[in-house]
């Protein structure tokens, strides 16, 4: 009998008891916990600029679907008064009274340019979003499996370089020929070929760090090719995907209103078929406002858009986020 | 270095293939064939049956389908000499009606239909349309057959016509010897001047080879490019042609004409070309010309479409390298300094505002110092040219600011920087020296497609300050739907696109010796 047995009177399994290596216990990490898109939006607003630029985005986008939605907008109402067309600021608050429609005149059909601007900036923005949308998913995918496969990087780089070669003002306007100049048509059209580019870049990407050495410890390991993509390389690739499709939204719109001036946009009254509606009233003295609004205001949306998604870009960036 | 090369040249060859081949698909089989009548004035005009005979005719010339009518067959017969002219003339009264055809149509109608159904074709018979009893305008019966060529069938004969070789048996039924004459003494300019020149009787061409006054002072016409007859843009001219011919005013000169007539022409005698019994037919030629070569073009004051777009790109783009190259290395040299951010704001600026609408500032800003913002030819000033030219540099002012901007601070960061640094070198050595010229070598990858984008025009550019260049064209053609010229130049840009990539490596290989075509996997 020990002497602690004797002091305590108790017996030794009642003394001690015995501690197992515990394998769940040392798993756990006592550093302060890391949230990935938590640390993204700490570091995004760090910088104050940001703050006034988030809030600028979330205003135009805001006020492009709000406002439409609550105004009733009516192109033809004032049609038939001669009076009452390509009127300047001045001239039209003092024709209709002081009101938010008339702060920036009227238009070739009496109509408020200021309503007509944003029907048309909710129209090109939902183009620019779906339109991104589609490619980004459909680009990041293929973009994918390409940068994976030796087999699919052959097939797919002879389809790069030859579609690469179709001028693509020749493929819309096909596609607008073919079906009605919609909405939905502009879409596809943007959207028919406009993935291979973004399929082509996340390729690159793709295979820059496929053989780094963790994917190729990993894949010694026996992980599936899935699982590889999936949770060692798309976490990789997040800020260079965000920065991309912080290119591409502004872009489209961009490309819409090109493709509005040369006569093959779609029939709904967009930016661009406002800004080719309008491109006459840029030389005549007291028009200008109905050209120069609608250019402005893509300028801004576009700007807008595209230094929230390079900021945002930066931010998803882990590099950053010590 | 040359297998490879020329491994990549027939690649680039089946790329463009592949891009003609897409395009005929989307254009010829895709697209709703009426639309090439939209402006077709001669259309609207044509009524009834007249319209269906005048579209299927037209389909026949710009390369839709084969189209044979019941006169053509008729007239094959007589030529044949299986039918005599009486029975021609018989057979080719159609009825109103398929019915009330005589026995002796009813027999070649069937005779007709029988030999061209054999030959895949469609026969199609129109029934006389009927107003108040009586035949309406344009509404006579009409017999036909088509047949739609097949995409291999359009591709060979597309590609088997780009090229045509000029030589002496090229004119069918040439009245005279056949026959090449080598002179020192070109008989243009008198016979007296010297001036090699190599004339041909029973070619195409009158003037084979030939020197003159004009860029590039030697021509020849042995081979002649056809990319694609126009229909509406400009009608039945090739394509090659619209965009090389020059423009604007004639240009008037004392010419002296074989019969040796001289007066004050713009007749350019050196592009003659055989046109059967015009001498016969035409009084203002017999003063004028001694044989069939009487089809001459004209020479113009100003530049042709192409000229205008490549003197604007290719002063843009020496502007652009000039200026954004050395910015670049400025904004580099002092990164996060106020050179740097205002250099950045600029990209930002470029990259996100539409093109058209930093394009529309600039004019605007022209306009209010003074410049001329539209583009009128036969003018001496020369300073509309400015403002495209400046239109074009500034955007590509500022990717290349960007891009180079890049690359020096990627080698910034590089070892051998440090190693030099470290070495001893001064900063403006290192930079100068060794970071410079790495970063270089990326950028020059890009001047060959420059160059050769130079060629292609600009398209909001050249729209906005109404230059007469080939940036239009394209789009001209897709709105008027003139399918020869859409061929033709997507056949023209995919050329100078796959030519501009491996121009570029070529250039990058030469520029840097590390860069080997041979062995490429060390």
């Amino acid at each position: 009998m020990s002497d602690l047995e004797k002091k305590y009177n108790l017996s030794e399994k009642e003394l001690f008891s015995r501690i197992d290596h515990d394998s769940l216990e040392t798993e756990v990490i006592t550093a302060p916990r890391y949230s990935y898109w938590q640390s993204v939006f700490k570091v995004f607003f760090r910088k104050k600029i940001n703050i006034v630029i988030l809030s600028l985005f979330v205003f135009i986008i805001g006020f492009a679907y709000i406002y439409p939605s609550i105004v009733p907008y009516n192109s033809d109402a004032n049609l038939l008064n001669g009076a009452l067309k390509h009127l300047s600021p001045s001239q039209a608050i003092a024709a209709h009274g002081f009101s938010i429609h008339w702060i920036l005149g009227s238009g070739a059909a009496g109509q408020s340019t200021f309503d007509q601007m944003w029907n048309g900036a909710r129209i090109s923005i939902s183009l620019a979003f779906i339109c991104a949308l589609i490619n980004m998913v459909v680009g990041t995918i293929i973009g994918a499996v390409w940068g994976f496969s030796k087999r699919v990087d052959m097939v797919m780089t002879e389809v790069y370089n030859i579609i690469g070669n179709i001028p693509y003002v020749l493929l819309i306007s096909v596609l607008v020929m073919l079906f009605t100049a919609s909405f939905w048509t502009m879409v596809f059209a943007l959207t028919v070929t406009g993935w291979l580019s973004i399929a082509y870049f996340i390729r690159t990407q793709v295979i820059i760090i496929r053989d780094r050495e963790y994917n190729l410890a990993s894949r010694c390991l026996g992980t599936s090719i899935i699982t590889i993509a999936l949770k060692n390389i798309l976490p990789f690739m997040t800020s260079v995907i965000v920065t991309l499709a912080a290119t591409e939204i502004p872009s489209y719109i961009s490309y819409e209103v090109f493709l509005a001036y040369i006569g093959m946009g779609m029939k709904d009254m967009s930016l661009g078929r406002i800004i080719y509606a309008a491109e006459a009233s840029m030389l005549t003295p007291g028009w200008q406002t109905e050209f120069w609004a609608p250019v402005i205001l893509t300028s801004i949306i576009t700007v807008v858009l595209y230094v929230v998604g390079q900021n945002l870009g930066d931010a998803s960036d882990p590099r950053t986020h010590m | 270095m040359v297998k490879y090369l020329f491994k990549r040249l027939l690649h680039g060859l089946l790329s463009i293939v592949a891009v003609v081949v897409i395009v005929m698909v989307m254009v010829y089989s895709l697209m709703d064939r009426t639309l090439i009548f939209a402006s077709d004035s001669l259309y609207s005009k044509q009524l009834n049956n007249n319209k269906t005979v005048y579209m299927y005719k037209r389909w026949a010339q710009y390369g839709y389908l084969d189209c044979v009518t019941y006169s053509d067959y008729l007239n094959l017969l007589a030529k044949n000499g299986e039918i005599d002219e009486e029975t021609k003339a018989a057979a080719a009264v159609l009825g109103r009606t398929a019915d009330k055809d005589s026995a002796i149509t009813k027999e070649y109608t069937a005779k007709f239909a029988e030999y061209y159904q054999s030959q895949g074709y469609e026969p199609v018979r129109l029934d006389a349309v009927l107003l108040n009893k009586k035949v309406a305008q344009g509404g006579q019966a009409q017999l036909f057959a088509y047949r739609d060529y097949p995409v291999l069938t359009r591709l060979t004969k597309y590609f088997t016509s780009i090229f045509t070789i000029d030589n002496i048996h090229s004119v069918e039924n040439y009245k005279g010897e056949r026959g090449l004459e080598f002179t020192l003494y070109d008989p243009v300019y008198g016979g007296e001047k010297f001036s090699p020149a190599i004339i041909g009787s029973g070619t195409n061409h009158r003037y084979l080879f030939y020197v003159d006054s004009t860029f590039p002072y030697v021509h020849q016409n042995f081979l002649t490019v056809s990319l694609g007859t126009s229909y509406t843009v400009n009608k039945g001219v090739d394509v090659f042609d619209t965009m090389n011919k020059s423009q604007g005013s004639y240009k008037q000169m004392l010419i002296t004409y074989p019969s040796g007539l001289t007066e004050m022409s713009a007749d350019d005698l050196h592009s003659a070309t055989y046109v059967e019994n015009s001498l016969e037919t035409s009084a203002v030629y017999a003063t004028r010309f001694v044989d069939d070569y009487t089809n001459v073009k004209t020479y113009k004051n100003n530049m042709s479409k192409v000229g205008y777009s490549f003197v604007i790109g290719i002063i843009a783009t020496i502007i652009a390298y000039l200026l954004g190259i050395p910015l670049g290395i400025v904004m580099a040299k002092n990164k996060d300094k106020l050179v740097d951010k205002l250099g950045t704001i600029y990209i930002v600026f470029i990259i996100a505002v539409p093109s058209l609408a930093y394009i529309f500032l600039f004019k605007a800003i022209g306009g209010v110092i003074g410049l001329p913002t539209t583009f009128v030819m036969d003018t001496a000033s020369k300073a509309m040219f400015i403002l495209p030219i400046v239109s074009l540099a500034l955007p590509s002012v500022a990717s290349l600011m960007k891009w180079m901007r890049r690359y020096m601070i990627d080698q910034m960061n590089s070892d051998y920087v440090k190693f030099a640094r470290s070495g001893g070198l001064t900063e403006s050595e290192i930079f100068s020296k060794h970071i410079s010229k790495n970063a270089l070598i990326p950028i020059v990858h890009g001047i060959p497609g420059s160059i050769l984008g130079a060629i292609t025009g600009a398209i909001i550019t050249e729209r906005v300050y109404v230059v007469p260049g080939a940036g239009n064209l394209l789009t001209q053609a897709i709105n008027s739907y003139d399918n020869g010229v859409i061929i033709g130049l997507t056949m023209f840009y995919a050329i100078l696109s796959v030519l501009s990539i491996i121009l570029g490596d070529i250039l990058m290989a030469l520029i840097d010796p590390r860069i080997s075509f041979e062995s490429k996997d060390r």
